[in-house]
Order: structure tokens, then C-alpha cells, then sequence
């Protein structure tokens, strides 16, 4: 008696406990408006699955009055619960007509399983128009084929404080050497020069500046599995980045406190971002060409001849499920026309890609000018897009670990080779 | 058959068979999972983040049996029978009405690095103001239990104070009479007649402290460097952050194995003790 008693509570804990294993999280958005017609030019109410913190409400009303498609987007909070919810949707009748995703393994993840559609008509007409760059497809293509399309395509460059600099009389650096000056002296004020963040997803960020910045081929090689963490080339770019540690030249990265908010309260005087934080700058109620500017951020070797610029893109695609397939494809080729990016523009307070559009501020669009000079810049991928996840994954803890515990690089290095092996070993 | 049966099925059963059979499997979340045999469970296994999530779940099964147990019991104890007793009760019963979720991120702003605990250190010029309570191990793991604890001391005094209040009353005067009291009648009359309180807050503790989670994500997320993760946060790192379902359902096997195992060993150790001598199993 007593051993079926135990057995039965038993029984009843483990199936708790699975149970909240095998049932992933998330919710189905609701489903508002027409799918519309299958005419040339459909109408109606797109939903709109997104991972942004972005008005898309607001955005909503623009597209409404310019095409007739009005935007009904669910936005999830937390990346994990947002991708588990996209894939599980997949499955079900509920597949959305357009949802934001990343490039690079994840998109070819999706492009595999057919569950995407293309498109590459969409951009065979933006290129011809001169709406995109035909780098920026590039970050689309698989197997000679497109598939989603850009809501926005970000570069990364250094936000600066620019009463602080002006206090303490530096300018703008073009040089690394220049930046790490300014870094000395910044330091020497009680001022952490660069912000620095653990955990997921910021831990890649000085990995990529410093190691795209000495030697690009050697990054591209390592996010395909052509080189090995441990090279001496990479322990070389750790022990850079050591050297900068010990110099006391970036923030906490144990901190739970916003980058924005450090510089606000004048304890932080740069910060590596694409061009989307400027919203976020904006939000923490610091303006834009009084409070803080941006430069680019300066190759760390100059022998590389062109700098490399860090570009992330935020891509919107069409499940090939949904029943909302013509809104959201008619939704996409909106988003990359001039009339649409300068509106993006003017709501996010960022760069846009499409060179018709015109960017909100003078910043950027002074930044814009200078990036595409294709002589002296060299666009590559982001670290967290370029990276397969479990690779990435296993780099974001063991990047972390060393901001925490500065010293010997090789062993989280091998940590990560360990987790890259078994990755190419089977794909 | 019967509505009940259906949803017992549909909502316990059938996930758990999933979950077992997707153990055996390699999935990412789309398609179809393909077989794969025992490689999780060999992959997990040499794992060495594997096998530190294993030690700092035992560290929280401990950590829970001391701290938020140890303390209830001595709160229930040292208030049972006083005059206001409920009022000095409600304080602790108060963190009960938050979420883990909650608790940790009010925990991880008040012990992060020149958080609220640093600077009040500081302030009162006390040591340890520079100590970093959320990125050494095992210091994260402990604070994290004394965080959680805050939070399940009061139930635990809830709960042993109803199983004091159910303790009749004669033997404890009959062992007064004979002279009993403080520790010696604590040890030899109360902690016997409480053993069904006991037994309840023991084994929801051990099951609890087993398949923790939230706290840790929401403080450490298990890092750095995973050196902070539990077995609950391994198994939903693999499963929705890496869409290695077959690895994150295998941790997830285990875990279970692990919670029925010293759920069974510790029920029926209990309930063996309350049965009459002679009796069969």
C-alpha cells in the first residue's frame, strides 16, 4: 500500500516535470483581418510575428494610407519563446504572413525545410530600381535563390559621448592608435572607455571588433569552420583584447545597468552598436548631435587596406504556409522603397539601405556618405548572424567567462574549437 | 471515456511519451526528428557544464533543506504558541505572493556588481563591498539559494506551524511533567509528532529544489560560463536556446529519473516509518 501510494505521487511529479519539458512555450497571435484578394495589389490586415521592441503599430499607420496593408504585430520579448513559437507555427495554420527572423545558419535553417518563400522577384526589381546594394542580397541568397527581405540593415559604429570628449578635448579618433589615446585618457578621468557586456548576446562584440578589425579573413574562415579558435592568430586578437581588460578600458560586464544609462550618468564614453540603437539613445532622453555622435570604428590592423564594418540586417519573411502569403510579399517589397525607408527612417531615427531614402539626421546621414565609399569600407556579417547557434552559444559562455575572469585565453578558446569540431564534424 | 481520463492523457501522458521519444532523436524543431539512438544521453554525459549543472542541483537540494526548511521550522517553532504570532508570521509570508521570476530580477539588481548590497557595504564601511556575489562560483549558486529562500521560508513556517497546531497536546504536557523541555523536548516529543509536516515540506523541498529554474535564469541565466547552472537551466539552454530538442529532452529524462528517484527513496523511507511493525510493504 504504502509503495503504490509512493509510486502514485511519484508518478504524478515526473509527469509534471516533463510535461513542462515537451510543451514549449508561446502563443498564437490573433488573427485579424482579410488575408486580402489575389490580385495585383491586395489589402487588408498583415500579422506581423516580430522579436522587435519596435512601434510597428505607428509604422502601421504609414503603410495603411501608402498601400492599403495595415500591420497587426505580436511582438515577443523573449528571443527563445519567439523562435520556439515561429517554428512550432510552422506546423499549424497559423504560420504568420510575415515574421522577422535572423540571416545567416537560421535562415538556411528554414530555407532547407521549404518553409519560407522566395524572393527573389522582389529583389531582382529593388536592385534594378537601385533600392538595395547588391552586397546587402548577398546576406539573402541561398543556393543562388532569395528568400525574406530587409526591414533594415544596420551598420556598427562607435557611439560617443560628445560632452565628454569635448571635456576632456578629444576628437573623434580615425586611427586605432588614436582610439586607444583616448581610451588612456578617458581611463585616467575615472571614466570606463568602452562598454563591455556578458551573457547573451553581447559577449561576441569585442571578438568581432578585434578580430574582423586585425585580420577579416581570418574571421570569415572561423564562422565557416575553415580555422580553428585556437590559432596563434586568434590567441594574438584574445590577448589584445586581455591587454585592453587589464588596462581597465571597458565597463562591468557583470553590470545589469543599460549602456545608455552609463553614459547618461558619466561613467561610460563609447558604446559598439549598430545604427538601431539610436533609438534607444534617444528613448534614454540623450539627443542626437548634442549628447552623443558616432565614428566609425577603426580597423585595428591598417595594412587590411579597406576597414571592416560590422552589418547585422533585420529581415522580414513569408511563411509558405500562411494564408497571407500575397499581403506579406506585397508587405515586403514596400519595406525597401525609398517612400517606406524614409518613413522607417524618420520613425526609428537610423540609417536606412536604400539609397533613395533619405536618413532622419544629419548623423547619419553624414555616416551613410562615408560607408559607401566601397574603396575604403568592407562590409562582413555580425559574429551572432555568422556563427552557427551551437558555436555561438558555447562562445557567448565562454567569452563571458573570460571578461569575468581575465587571464590565459586558450582555454576558453579550446572550449570553443571543442563545441566548433563537433559542429562541422556533422554539417 | 470519461472527459478526465481524455485531458489526464492529452495534458500528462502524452508529452512525456513525446518527451522520451524525442530523447532518442536528433530535432532542431523543424521537419521531423530523425532517430539518433543513446548519442544524447552520450553527448550529455561527457558534458562537463553537464556534470556542474548536476553539483549545483544538489548544492540547491541541500541549500533548500537547510535554509528556507531550517528557518521555517525555527520561525514556526519560535512563534508557535506567542500572542501575536500571526503578525510576526505575515512578513515572511509576504515574498511568497511573487513569481521566482520576480524575486530574481529584484535579487540580481540589489547583488549585482555595485548593486544595492555593494554600495550598502560600502556605505557602512563594511567588507565585501567589492565582492562579486553573482560571478564566482559557488558564491552565485549560495546567494541564489539565500534569494530564493527569502521567498520560501514563510510557507514552510505556514506549513509547520499547522502541523505544530495539529500535535496533541497531552504527551507534551506529560513530558513537561516529567521535565522536559527546551531542546530535549523539541528533540524527543515535537520533532516526532511533526514528522507528517515534515515529511510534506521535505519532499516538496527536495522536488522543488530539483527542478530549479527561474531564479537562475533570471539572475545568472546559469552563467558565467555555466558555472551557475542547474539542471533545469541546461535543459531549456539545449532545448530553446541551442534547438537541440533531442539533448534538452534527455537532460529532461534525467531530471526526472532523478526527481522520481529520490522522491520514491524519501516517501517510502517516510512512510515506512509511520507504519506498524510487521507490516507488508
Amino acid at each position: 500500500m504504502k509503495f503504490r501510494r509512493a509510486l502514485v505521487a511519484t508518478a504524478l511529479l515526473a509527469a509534471a516535470s516533463l510535461t513542462a519539458t515537451a510543451c514549449s512555450s508561446g502563443s498564437s497571435p490573433s488573427s485579424a483581418g482579410s488575408p486580402g484578394s489575389s490580385s495585383e495589389k491586395p489589402t487588408g490586415t498583415l500579422n506581423f510575428v516580430n522579436d522587435k521592441s519596435w512601434d510597428f503599430k505607428a509604422f502601421s499607420t504609414v503603410s495603411q494610407a501608402d498601400i492599403g496593408i495595415g500591420l497587426n504585430p505580436t511582438t515577443y520579448a523573449d528571443q527563445n519563446a519567439f523562435v520556439a513559437f515561429v517554428k512550432q507555427s510552422f506546423r499549424t495554420n497559423k504560420a504568420p504572413g510575415l515574421f522577422t527572423w535572423h540571416t545567416g545558419g537560421q535562415l538556411e535553417e528554414l530555407v532547407k525545410q521549404n518553409l519560407v518563400v522566395e524572393t527573389t522577384p522582389l529583389w531582382d526589381e529593388a536592385i534594378k530600381q537601385g533600392e538595395v546594394a547588391p552586397s546587402v542580397r548577398d546576406l539573402y541568397t541561398i543556393d543562388g535563390k532569395q528568400y525574406c527581405t530587409p526591414i533594415s540593415v544596420d551598420d556598427w559604429v562607435m557611439y560617443y559621448d560628445k560632452k565628454m570628449f569635448a571635456q576632456y578635448d578629444i576628437k573623434p579618433p580615425t586611427t586605432w592608435d588614436e582610439m586607444m589615446q583616448a581610451a588612456a585618457t578617458l581611463r585616467s578621468h575615472g571614466i570606463a572607455p568602452f562598454w563591455s557586456s556578458g551573457g547573451n548576446p553581447w559577449a561576441f562584440v569585442w571578438f568581432q571588433i578585434l578580430l574582423a578589425g586585425t585580420d577579416l579573413q581570418l574571421y570569415k574562415d572561423l564562422s565557416t569552420g575553415k580555422a580553428s579558435y585556437t590559432d596563434p592568430r586568434v590567441v594574438s586578437v584574445m590577448n589584445t583584447w586581455l591587454d585592453m581588460e587589464q588596462k581597465g578600458y571597458f565597463s562591468d560586464p557583470g553590470s545589469k545597468t543599460q549602456p545608455e544609462e552609463q553614459m547618461k550618468s558619466g561613467k561610460l564614453a563609447m558604446i559598439p552598436f549598430g545604427t538601431w540603437y539610436a533609438s534607444t539613445m534617444e528613448t534614454a532622453g540623450l539627443k542626437n548631435g548634442t549628447d552623443w555622435g558616432v565614428f566609425t570604428i577603426p580597423a585595428v590592423n591598417p595594412a587590411q587596406g579597406k576597414t571592416p564594418v560590422a552589418i547585422e540586417t533585420a529581415p522580414a519573411c513569408v511563411a509558405a504556409k500562411s494564408e497571407q502569403k500575397d499581403l506579406g510579399l506585397a508587405y515586403s517589397a514596400w519595406w525597401m522603397t525609398a517612400q517606406a525607408q524614409t518613413a522607417w527612417s524618420k520613425q526609428q531615427g537610423n540609417l536606412p539601405f536604400n539609397p533613395q531614402a533619405k536618413a532622419s539626421t544629419e548623423t547619419f546621414q553624414q555616416v551613410g556618405q562615408e560607408l559607401a565609399d566601397t574603396n575604403k569600407y568592407e562590409t562582413y556579417l555580425r559574429y551572432y548572424e555568422a556563427t552557427p547557434t551551437p558555436i555561438l552559444t558555447t562562445a557567448l559562455d565562454q567569452f563571458t567567462g573570460f571578461m569575468t575572469n581575465p587571464g590565459d585565453p586558450t582555454k576558453y578558446l579550446q572550449g570553443i574549437q571543442d563545441e566548433a569540431q563537433s559542429y562541422w564534424a556533422k554539417n | 471515456m470519461a472527459p478526465a481520463t481524455v485531458l489526464v492523457v492529452l495534458a500528462m501522458y502524452l508529452p512525456v511519451i513525446y518527451t522520451v521519444y524525442l530523447s532518442f532523436t536528433t530535432y532542431g524543431g523543424l521537419g521531423s526528428p530523425e532517430p539518433a539512438g543513446l548519442s544524447n544521453y552520450v553527448e550529455m554525459f561527457a558534458d562537463t557544464a553537464f556534470l556542474t549543472a548536476i553539483g549545483n542541483t544538489l548544492v540547491w537540494v541541500l541549500g533548500s533543506l537547510l535554509v528556507p526548511v531550517g528557518i521555517g521550522l525555527l520561525v514556526a517553532y519560535l512563534s508557535f504558541g506567542l500572542r501575536f504570532a500571526g503578525w510576526l508570521r505575515v512578513p515572511f509570508l509576504v515574498p511568497y505572493a511573487l513569481s521566482g521570476v520576480a524575486v530574481g530580477v529584484v535579487f540580481s539588481f540589489v547583488l549585482q556588481n555595485d548593486g544595492a548590497l555593494s554600495q550598502a557595504l560600502a556605505y557602512l564601511h563594511l567588507p565585501g563591498s567589492e565582492t562579486r556575489w553573482l560571478q564566482e562560483a559557488p558564491l552565485n549558486t549560495i546567494v541564489m539559494i539565500l534569494a530564493a529562500s527569502w521567498q520560501g521560508i514563510g510557507v514552510n513556517a505556514l506549513l509547520f506551524t499547522v502541523g505544530l497546531q495539529s500535535i496533541p497536546k497531552e504527551p507534551l504536557e506529560a513530558a513537561r511533567v516529567d521535565g522536559a523541555s527546551g531542546w530535549r523536548l523539541f528533540r524527543h516529543m515535537v520533532w516526532p509528532l511533526l514528522r507528517p509536516s515534515t515529511t510534506i515540506v521535505v519532499g516538496l523541498s527536495i522536488v522543488n529544489s530539483l527542478k530549479t529554474f527561474d531564479i537562475v535564469q533570471a539572475m545568472t541565466q546559469g552563467g558565467p560560463n555555466r558555472v551557475s547552472e542547474t539542471l533545469g537551466v541546461t535543459m531549456y539552454r539545449d532545448t530553446f536556446v541551442n534547438s537541440e530538442y533531442g539533448l534538452g529532452s534527455a537532460v529532461a529524462v534525467f531530471l526526472t529519473i532523478i526527481t522520481v528517484a529520490a522522491s520514491m527513496l524519501y516517501l517510502r523511507r517516510q512512510l515506512s516509518i509511520g507504519e506498524p511493525k510487521g507490516a507488508t510493504p
